[in-house]
C-alpha cells in the first residue's frame, strides 16, 4: 500500500513540477541572498581552472587561462580568492589576491613576475574590465546583494525575474539590471544590463550548470557586449568543493610562491 | 543634316516642344533618386592601394571618423580647470554619448577617460578621471595634475596651455558628421557659463561642406540663370526671346543631371558643379544665334527663312565648339579619380545635347514668336545696335588689332611669359577646411583648437612585422615531437589537425595548440615530454611571434615618434610606447625615473594586463592589433594642408632611408589627412595629362575641322594664352592650386576655343564671301565680334553671383569663368587678327583670290585710322 502511495506521489511530481517544489517565494532580497550563496558561496571553499575566450568585434580572440582558488570567511560576507594565472606564458605567475569585504572595499594584491613587483591596487569602482575581458571584476566576485534595490517582476516556471536598481547610480555604468534567478538551483541564469535610455546593452549568461559535488556549478558562461564589441566566454573545469584550505593559502607569501599543493588539479574522476 | 533639322524645328515646332518636355519630366522623375556623397575618400578608385591600406588600417584598429569639439575657456585664470567649464565638459561629454549614431565605448573626453594613480598607502590606483563633475574648484584643479601624468590625454584632451578641453566624437559613418554637429551644437548652445564652443575636425568639414554646397547650388546656380537672363534682356530687350536659351539650359542640365542620377551615380562635390558649368555652355550657342538673328531680322521677310540663313551659317562654328569643348571634358576620363570621371563624362554629354536642343528648340522657338514680339529687335536692329557702345568699341578694336599685329603679337608674348612665371610658383595644396571662408565657423573652430591643441587632423603611422620563416621552422619541429608524443602514447590527431590549420591569425593558432596540448598533457597520467617540449615551442612561437611587445620593438616606435616630432610637422604623437611607460611608472610608485620600458617581454605583457583591467581596454587595440604584429602611432597635426602632410611623408621617406627599418618591419601611412594627399597627388598629375591629352585633340579636331593645320594652330593660340594666363595669375597671387582649380582647367580650354572657332570660321567664310581680306576685316568687327564680346560679357558677368558665395569653390569658379571670358576675349579679337594680318598672306593664300592681302589690308586700315 505504502509502495503505491509512494510511486502515485512520484508520478505527480513527475507530472507536476510545479508542485514538487517549495512554494515560490516572494521577497525579492530573500531571492537575492539565495543566488548570491549560490553563484558565489557554493561549499566552503573551492577550486575551479578558468578559460577565457575574449573576442573582440572582428572575431579576434585572446586567450586567458588562470586557476581560481576561494576559501568563505563566512557565507554569505567575506571571502578570499587568489587567481593565479598560467596563459598565455608571457603573463604565467601572474597573481592575484583578493580580500573580499561586504560592505566596504576589497583589499587587492597584484603580483607581476616579469617585474618582479607585488603591489597593492584599489580602485574607484568594481566595474572595470577583469584582464581585458568583458566580464567586469565584479562579475568574477560578486556584487553585493546590499547595492541595489531588489524588485520581483514576476516569476516563471523556471526563473524568478528580478529587476535591480543602483542605490548609488554614479558608482556604476547601468541604470538598472533585470536577472532570471533559476527556481531550483537559485543560479542568476541571465542578466541584462541597461542604460538610461533603457536600452539593454550588455548580458551574461549561463550556458552550462553542471552539478560537482553536490553544488549546481556553472561550467560555461558567456557575456556579450551587445554596442557590438564582442564577447568573452569562460569555460570552469576541474572545479573541487570543499578541499579544506588553510586560511595562510591566501596571504601576501603566495603572490611570489603561489601554493603548488593546492594549484594541482584535483585526481581525475574515473 | 543641318537643313533636316532646322527645317524639323522650324515646320513641327510643336512636336520638339513634346519631345524636349517629355525628355526633361522623365530624367527629372530620376532626381528625387538622387545619393549624395560627400566623402573625399571616394576621390580614389576603391582599390587604390593607398585607399585598401587606410580601409584596413581603419579595421584592424577600429579606428572611427570623428568630431572634435572643443570648450575654451580665455577668461578664468584657472582656464579649463573650474568647476563651471568641467561641468560643462562633463554634462556635454554625457549628452553627446546618447546621441544616435555615435559610438559611445571610443568617445574620448575627460569625462570618460580612466586615471593611473598613486594611493595614499602607496598603492596603485584606478579611478576615472572624472566619472562626476568637480563640486569644487579645487577639484578641478586636482585634474590638472593628474592630466600633466597622463600623456595620453595631455594636449589631446586638454590643451598644454589649460585653456582648452576636447571631446573626440568617433561616429558610425561620415554622413553623420553634419547632423550629429547640428545636434553637439545645439546642446552646447544650452550650456551657460563663459566658455565657447568649436567642433570641427576633416569629417565634418567634409560632411558640411556636401550639404552646403547643395544649399549653395539652389541659391547660386538660379541666381546665375537670373543675371544671365537679365544681361540678356539687356542686349536683346526682348524677354520672350532670351527666354529661349535659358529654357535650353534647364532642359539640357535636368536631363544631364537625370541621367547621372538615374542610372545610379552618386552625386559627388564634383558632379554638383554640373549643373554650373553646364549652364553657360549651354546659352552660348543661343546667344550666337539670337544675335545673328536679331541682327539679320527684318519684319518684311520671312522668319524662318531668316532663321534658317543664321543656322546656316552657325551650324559648323557651333558643332565645332560642341565638340571641342566636350572633348576637354571628355579628356577628364585620363584621370584616375573616379568622380572627376563622371564629372567629365556628363559634361561632356552635356554639351553635346546642349547643341542638339539648341539647334532644335531655338528655330522652334523663335518660328513660333508673334512678329509684333520680334518687332523690338527690328528697332534694335534699325536705330541703336549698330552705333552702341559695344558696337563702336568692338570697330575700334578691329582698327586697332588689324593695324597693330607686332605690338599685340609681343604684348601677348608677354602675357605669355609672365603667365608662365606665374604657372612656375603655383603652389599645389588643398584642405577641405579651406574650402570654407575664413569667418565660417568650421574655420573660426579649426583655428582656435589648433591654436591650443597638439592638432586636431588625424594621420597614422603604421608599423608592420611579418616573417614567416618561423612559423614553418616551429612546424617542421613540432612534427618531429608529434611523432614522439605519439610513441609515448599520446593520441595526437587532433593536435596535428591543430597544427596543420591556416595560421592567418597567430596569436589564435597558437592559442588553439596550446589549448589542445595542455588537454592531452592532462590526459596523460604519467606525463608526455614530448608534449611538455611541444607546449614550450608554441609558447615561445606565440611569445616571440608578439613582435611590438617586445622592448627592442617599442624602443623602435619610440624613435619612430621621435623622428616623426623632428620633421617638425607634427604636434604630438599617440602610441603603444606611451601606454606601456605610464603603467610601468605607476607600478613602481609613479617617480619619473621609471617612465621606461620594462625590460622583457613578459614584463610589458604584465603590464599591459594592468592596462587592460581598466574602464576601457579596448583602447589598447587602437594602438596595437592583438598579435602584436602591428602598431599605429597617432599623429595629431595642427595642419591640414596637403603640403604640410607631404612636407612630413617626406622627411620620413628621407629618415627611413638613412635609418632603415629592422628586417622583416614595414612602415606604411593612413589616415584621413594623408589620404588627402594621395588623391591630390593623382588629381594633379591626372589634370596634367589630361589637359595635355585634350590639348592634342582639339588641336587635331581644328586642323580637321578647319581642314588646315595652320588655321588649327592658329585656334590654338587664344586657348593657350587663356590657360597659361589663367593659371599664371593663380601662381603670382599665391592662391593654392587645390582640386576646384584643378577641375577648372578643362572648362578654361573647353570655353575659351570657342571664340577662336567662331571668329576663325566666321572669318574665313567672309573671305570667301568678300573675297578680300581687308573687306571681311571690316565686317567681322561687325555681328561677328559682337556675338563674341555679348556672349563674354553675359558669361563673365552672369556669374559674378558666385562671388557672394559662402563656399570658396564657387568664388574660385565665378573668378575662372570671368577670368577665361574676359582674356579669351581678348585673345580672340585682338590677338586673332593680328596674327591673322601678320600671316595673312600665307594663311588665307586659298581662301582668298587676292594676291597680297597684307599690302591691301595695310591701306584699307590705314584708310579707317
Amino acid at each position: 500500500m505504502s509502495k503505491v502511495w509512494t510511486s502515485m506521489v512520484t508520478a505527480a511530481l513527475l507530472v507536476l513540477p510545479g508542485i514538487s517544489q517549495a512554494e515560490a517565494l516572494t521577497d525579492a532580497d530573500e531571492i537575492v541572498s539565495r543566488a548570491n550563496l549560490a553563484a558565489y558561496y557554493a561549499g566552503a571553499d573551492g577550486r575551479s581552472e578558468v578559460r577565457m575566450i575574449i573576442q573582440d568585434a572582428q572575431g579576434r580572440e585572446q586567450r586567458r587561462q588562470f586557476t581560481v582558488l576561494r576559501r568563505d570567511v563566512e557565507d554569505g560576507h567575506d571571502q578570499d580568492f587568489l587567481v593565479v594565472f598560467s596563459q598565455p606564458s608571457d603573463v604565467r605567475g601572474t597573481v592575484f589576491l583578493v580580500k573580499k569585504h561586504v560592505g566596504a572595499d576589497d583589499d587587492r594584491w597584484l603580483y607581476l613576475p616579469g617585474l618582479d613587483l607585488v603591489k597593492r591596487i584599489s580602485a574607484g569602482d568594481k566595474r572595470t574590465s577583469f584582464v581585458g575581458a568583458h566580464y567586469f571584476y565584479e562579475d568574477v566576485s560578486g556584487r553585493g546583494p546590499d547595492e541595489d534595490i531588489h524588485v520581483l517582476l514576476h516569476t516563471t516556471d523556471a526563473a524568478y525575474v528580478l529587476e535591480h536598481v543602483p542605490k548609488d547610480p554614479s558608482s556604476v555604468e547601468f541604470t538598472k539590471y533585470t536577472t532570471w534567478i533559476d527556481r531550483e538551483t537559485y543560479l542568476p541564469m541571465k542578466i541584462e544590463y541597461a542604460n538610461a535610455t533603457g536600452r539593454v546593452y550588455r548580458r551574461v549568461e549561463v550556458i552550462e550548470v553542471t552539478e560537482v559535488d553536490g553544488h549546481p556549478t556553472v561550467t560555461k558562461s558567456r557575456v556579450i557586449d551587445l554596442d557590438g564589441n564582442g564577447e568573452t566566454n569562460m569555460e570552469f573545469r576541474f572545479i573541487a568543493y570543499d578541499i579544506e584550505m588553510p586560511a595562510d593559502v591566501f596571504t601576501e607569501r603566495s603572490l611570489r610562491s603561489p601554493p603548488r599543493d593546492w594549484l594541482k588539479r584535483p585526481a581525475r574522476e574515473k | 543634316m543641318k537643313q533636316a533639322i532646322t527645317s524639323l524645328a522650324i515646320h513641327r515646332p510643336r512636336t520638339v516642344y513634346v519631345i524636349a518636355a517629355v525628355l526633361a519630366l522623365f530624367f527629372a522623375a530620376q532626381l528625387p533618386r538622387i545619393h549624395i556623397d560627400t566623402d573625399p575618400e571616394n576621390m580614389l578608385p576603391a582599390t587604390q592601394v593607398d585607399r585598401v591600406f587606410n580601409d584596413r588600417v581603419e579595421q584592424v584598429f577600429a579606428l572611427h571618423d570623428a568630431i572634435v569639439v572643443g570648450i575654451v575657456n580665455e577668461t578664468d585664470p584657472d582656464g579649463i580647470y573650474n568647476k563651471q567649464s568641467l561641468t560643462a565638459l562633463h554634462t556635454l561629454s554625457r549628452e553627446i554619448l546618447a546621441i544616435e549614431g555615435v559610438i559611445a565605448p571610443d568617445l574620448m573626453s575627460l569625462a570618460v577617460s580612466d586615471n593611473i594613480t598613486q594611493g595614499e598607502s602607496g598603492e596603485i590606483r584606478f579611478a576615472w578621471m572624472m566619472n562626476e563633475a568637480p563640486a569644487t574648484d579645487a577639484a578641478a584643479e586636482s585634474i590638472r595634475s593628474h592630466v600633466s601624468r597622463l600623456p595620453l590625454l595631455m594636449d589631446t584632451l586638454v590643451s598644454a596651455d589649460g585653456k582648452a578641453a576636447a571631446i573626440y566624437v568617433p561616429i558610425a559613418s561620415k554622413d553623420l558628421s553634419y547632423p550629429i554637429s547640428l545636434e553637439i551644437q545645439a546642446l552646447t548652445d544650452g550650456l551657460a557659463g563663459n566658455d565657447s564652443y568649436h567642433i570641427t575636425g576633416l569629417p565634418v568639414a567634409e560632411d558640411t561642406f556636401g550639404v552646403q554646397m547643395f544649399e549653395q547650388m539652389a541659391v547660386s546656380a538660379p541666381l546665375a540663370g537670373l543675371m544671365i537672363f537679365l544681361l540678356m534682356w539687356y542686349f536683346f530687350r526682348n524677354a520672350r526671346l532670351v527666354l529661349a536659351p535659358m529654357i535650353v539650359a534647364m532642359t539640357t542640365v535636368v536631363i544631364t543631371m537625370g541621367l547621372l542620377v538615374g542610372l545610379g551615380f552618386t552625386v559627388h562635390i564634383m558632379s554638383s558643379m554640373i549643373p554650373i558649368f553646364l549652364m553657360p555652355i549651354a546659352v552660348v550657342d543661343s546667344v550666337h544665334i539670337m544675335s545673328e538673328f536679331a541682327d539679320h531680322y527684318d519684319p518684311e521677310k520671312d522668319v524662318s527663312e531668316t532663321i534658317q540663313r543664321v543656322v546656316g551659317h552657325l551650324y559648323k562654328p557651333m558643332l565645332f565648339t560642341s565638340l571641342t569643348t566636350s572633348v576637354g571634358f571628355a579628356s577628364l576620363l585620363l584621370t584616375p579619380i573616379p568622380p572627376v570621371q563622371v564629372f567629365g563624362a556628363f559634361v561632356a554629354f552635356g554639351v553635346l545635347l546642349a547643341f542638339l536642343v539648341t539647334m532644335f528648340f531655338i528655330p522652334a522657338y523663335i518660328v513660333r514668336m508673334k512678329p509684333e514680339k520680334l518687332e523690338n529687335l527690328s528697332r534694335l536692329k534699325a536705330g541703336s545696335d549698330a552705333d552702341t557702345l559695344l558696337a563702336r568699341a568692338l570697330r575700334a578694336a578691329g582698327r586697332f588689332a588689324f593695324g597693330h599685329g607686332k605690338l599685340i603679337t609681343a604684348l601677348a608674348l608677354g602675357v605669355l611669359a609672365v603667365g608662365v612665371a606665374g604657372v612656375l610658383q603655383i603652389q599645389i595644396n588643398d584642405n577641405p577646411i579651406r574650402w570654407f571662408k575664413d569667418t565660417h565657423r568650421i574655420r573660426v573652430a579649426d583655428k582656435v583648437l589648433n591654436q591650443h591643441f597638439a592638432g586636431t587632423y588625424d594621420a597614422f603611422f603604421v608599423l608592420e612585422y611579418e616573417d614567416d620563416l618561423p612559423l614553418a621552422d616551429f612546424r617542421k619541429r613540432a612534427d618531429t615531437l608529434l611523432n614522439d608524443a605519439g610513441r609515448l602514447g599520446a593520441d595526437v590527431t587532433s593536435l596535428r589537425a591543430t597544427i596543420e590549420q591556416d595560421a592567418a591569425d597567430m596569436l589564435a593558432y597558437f592559442d588553439a595548440i596550446i589549448a589542445v596540448t595542455d588537454d592531452l598533457l592532462f590526459e596523460s597520467e604519467q606525463g608526455n615530454e614530448a608534449l611538455e617540449a611541444l607546449m614550450s615551442l608554441a609558447e615561445e612561437a606565440q611569445s616571440s611571434g608578439k613582435y611590438f611587445q617586445n622592448p627592442e620593438a617599442l624602443q623602435l616606435v619610440e624613435t619612430v615618434q621621435q623622428a616623426l616630432m623632428d620633421t617638425g610637422g607634427v604636434g604630438k604623437t599617440n602610441a603603444l610606447p606611451d601606454i606601456v611607460k605610464v603603467v610601468n611608472r605607476e607600478l613602481f610608485g609613479g617617480k619619473a625615473e621609471d617612465y621606461t620600458i620594462p625590460a622583457t617581454s613578459p614584463a610589458v605583457a604584465q603590464t599591459l594586463l594592468q592596462f587592460q583591467s581598466s574602464h576601457r581596454p579596448q583602447d589598447l587595440w587602437h594602438m596595437v592589433t592583438p598579435d602584436f604584429r602591428s602598431t599605429a602611432i597617432w599623429l595629431q597635426l595642427k595642419s591640414g594642408d596637403n603640403q604640410d602632410m607631404s612636407q612630413v611623408i617626406t622627411a620620413m621617406d628621407d629618415y627611413l632611408k638613412a635609418n632603415p627599418l629592422p628586417d622583416g618591419v614595414t612602415a606604411n601611412w593612413a589616415g584621413k589627412t594623408y589620404i588627402n594627399v594621395v588623391w591630390q597627388n593623382e588629381m594633379v598629375a591626372g589634370m596634367l595629362k589630361s589637359l595635355l591629352g585634350a590639348f592634342v585633340m582639339v588641336f587635331f579636331m581644328m586642323a580637321l575641322l578647319f581642314r588646315s593645320p595652320s588655321f588649327g594652330l592658329l585656334a590654338m593660340v587664344p586657348l593657350t594664352l587663356t590657360i597659361i594666363a589663367v593659371y599664371g595669375l593663380i601662381g603670382w597671387i599665391g592662391k593654392d592650386y587645390d582640386m576646384p582649380i584643378a577641375v577648372l582647367s578643362s572648362l578654361t580650354l573647353g570655353l575659351s576655343v570657342d571664340f577662336a572657332i567662331h571668329f576663325i570660321q566666321r572669318m574665313r567664310t567672309l573671305v570667301a564671301e568678300m573675297g578680300s581680306f581687308a573687306v571681311a576685316a571690316t565686317h567681322i568687327f561687325e555681328e561677328p565680334a559682337r556675338a563674341i564680346a555679348r556672349n563674354a560679357i553675359v558669361i563673365a558677368l552672369g556669374f559674378t553671383p558666385l562671388f557672394f558665395a559662402a563656399l570658396v569653390p564657387y568664388i574660385t569658379v565665378g573668378a575662372f569663368m570671368a577670368s577665361i571670358m574676359a582674356i579669351s576675349g581678348l585673345a580672340t579679337l585682338l590677338l586673332l587678327p593680328a596674327l591673322m594680318w601678320l600671316t595673312a598672306g600665307w594663311l588665307f593664300k586659298s581662301t582668298t583670290r587676292q594676291t597680297s592681302a597684307s599690302t591691301s589690308l595695310t591701306e584699307s586700315t590705314g584708310d579707317s585710322l
